[in-house]
């Protein structure tokens, strides 16, 4: 799900930038001194499991865990995110320093929108389960879609490019929705803090 | 006469077809095979891939695109910093930079390449705990920081 260095035009960078920016300056503030070795916790869960290949049949592809992030951290999604994909493009050359911004967004935003759609729900219905895997796909499917909504803005040839992205993350959105509702009820055992 | 110059005509036109005739014959020159990959190890099979010469880096001397192995060859003419980009529809892109010697052309000794490729065994284990590390340090710092105030 990492847009590479050189795709995406000028304009589609800065936004990137500074929707970036804003996130991870409103998830500093929310972000307090309790909450910073959860939030570091996460980023490197997150950073690590982009090395955890998923086979799916004559294809691969990786965990990227958006759903239980935003559930956990909520706003502080950004800063972990940020420092994650940071290191990620240093050392395992995914994605770029300067498409950084966008691919930020993309995965911050995403696993945000989860937290304030399903973060309530999921820690008090009894339906819990159902919501987490919900959770965990929709964030994979609008991760993909908002990547897909860059690539057609750089160029509108890229459209059908994005309906492709859209269809190609289903089968990871179906196994991070179990992994969410696996991450979510064991959770809720054992550390329920880590949703409050 | 009317004969002779249809038989001129003729002549000139079949002259004219010869010219476009085609032939192929083996090259001595060598190429570079290059094969490329996604970070989860899957092929970028059947996607475009473009070359670029030290000579112009703006325009693509040779377009094409990869088999279903992920593999792609071209055949270098100068020497120079010559560069490879395959990408796919959906945003992922690699380049690949190759340093070609005129010891190379010469068929003397084999290309030098800087491969952007994921790290490997120890090393990426190395870099997996760098990166950790370098997670919870920040960490650190911010505590530290927000006690501080």
């Amino acid at each position: 799900m990492h847009i590479s260095e050189g795709i995406l035009s000028g304009g589609v960078l800065l936004a990137g930038w500074a929707g970036t920016s804003a996130g991870v300056a409103v998830g500093l503030k929310h972000t307090d001194s309790a909450k910073i070795v959860r939030t570091a916790l996460i980023s490197s869960a997150f950073f690590l499991a982009s090395l955890v290949n998923i086979r799916i049949g004559p294809s691969s592809t990786h965990l990227t865990l958006l759903a239980p992030m935003g559930l956990i951290l909520g706003w502080g999604v950004f800063p972990a995110v940020l420092v994650a994909l940071t290191l990620q493009a240093v050392l395992f050359h995914f994605g770029g320093l300067v498409v950084l911004g966008v691919n930020t967004f993309i995965m911050g935003f995403s696993a945000l929108s989860v937290y304030l759609v399903f973060g309530r729900a999921v820690r008090e219905s009894k339906r819990g389960a159902v919501l987490s895997f919900l959770a965990g796909s929709l964030a994979v499917i609008l991760a993909a879609g908002l990547a897909g909504v860059s690539l057609a803005m750089t160029d509108p040839n890229f459209l059908n490019a994005a309906k492709v992205l859209i269809i190609a993350h289903i089968p990871l959105a179906i196994i991070e929705g179990a992994v969410t509702v696996f991450m979510v009820s064991w959770l809720k055992r054992s550390a329920p803090e880590f949703l409050s | 006469m009317r004969r002779l110059v249809l038989v001129l005509v003729l002549a000139l036109w079949a002259g004219e077809c010869f010219a476009h005739g085609v032939g192929y014959r083996q090259s001595e020159l060598r190429a570079i095979p290059l094969e490329f990959f996604y970070s989860t190890g899957e092929k970028m099979s059947c996607r475009e891939a473009r070359v670029f010469s030290p000579k112009d880096e703006k325009f693509a001397v040779q377009s094409g695109r990869t088999d279903e192995e992920g593999r792609f060859a071209f055949v270098p003419d100068c020497s120079g910093d010559w560069r490879v980009i395959v990408r796919d529809e959906e945003g992922h892109q690699c380049t690949a930079d190759l340093t070609i010697t005129q010891d190379f052309l010469d068929g003397r000794t084999q290309s030098q390449t800087q491969d952007s490729l994921l790290p490997q065994g120890m090393d990426l284990l190395i870099r997996a705990l760098l990166g950790v590390s370098v997670i919870f340090n920040l960490a650190l710092i911010l505590r530290r920081s927000k006690h501080a105030h």
